[in-house]
């Protein structure tokens, strides 16, 4: 009888460990849900809000200028952090704030990008930390799924004139 | 008979993609053997080394100081590179090479760690690209092989470790054991 149990109990343990390693594949390859909060991203993602992040892109290294990535905070690594690409490597960025008089830019080194917050003001990101290495990226956030009534794709940036074209 | 390959191949697939996750869970979570190459690290690992990481230190944040890590490159996500810690967050470290006369120093920012190789005269680290984030170690290189005249010796390789003992294992046809006691690195 107690063979019967632990014979139960170690097969009970190897289907967990099966499912839980696939699970865990297909966060790690495909995608999943993912709840935001922070005031960062507004008006495009509000607190709160539930969105599917993809995570194929960054594997195959097709993240554009625009895209907004989930990424491993480069501050907290127990943390990930939500924002927009506005540059890649070897982009010109505007690295001062939209008040400053003197604008001042840099380039963005190789193998890094350039992340902003859409709420300018109250966004702690690229021009507080600098550019973030790429392999920090996690995926990408392509579809929102709460609240219904923005239920779809998320929006362009609000802030079009942070993306420099030379 | 169509459907009778159909559920083979299906069957087959299943457990391709099952044992596949596994297999790569354990890599990512337990550990793996990695061939080293370049000639940063020397004395500690010659190129072409092959050694042995665990990926579990990173998951409980308990790398420390002088441990050597495999670090996703900064400057080129699709590559590795290897490298020996030299400052953890807060840790004050020196951004000036040792032929330079005026020494500068910086602190390492939260979040970050200072990776230098051993062989300082020919090795990009984090005196060149800066401090790097935590998020792109790895794993924590333990173990290292060694092929010679055909038996293996496996040496411990942690900075905090001064001396371990270690055993022989054979290789090939070899059929004698012997116990050997290997140095660490620093």
């Amino acid at each position: 009888m107690f063979r019967n149990a632990l014979g139960k109990t170690l097969r009970f343990l190897g289907y967990t460990v099966q499912y839980g390693c696939i699970a865990h594949c297909a966060f790690e390859y495909l995608g999943g849900i993912v709840v935001c909060s922070g005031p960062s991203m507004e008006p495009t993602i509000q607190s709160s809000d539930i969105v599917f992040s993809e995570n194929l892109s960054r594997h195959f290294y097709s993240i554009r200028k625009g895209d907004i990535v989930i990424v491993k905070s480069p501050t907290d690594p127990k943390s990930n952090i939500c924002k927009r690409v506005i540059g890649l490597e070897g982009d010109k960025v505007c690295t001062s704030n939209p008040s400053d008089f003197l604008k001042t830019h840099s380039f963005v080194p190789k193998g890094h990008v350039w992340l902003e917050g859409d709420n300018l003001r109250n966004s702690t990101d690229s021009r507080c930390y600098g550019p973030v290495p790429y392999g920090l990226i996690r995926g990408r956030i392509c579809f929102k799924i709460w609240p219904l009534n923005d239920f779809g794709f998320l929006r362009a940036s609000p802030n079009g004139h942070r993306f420099l074209d030379d």
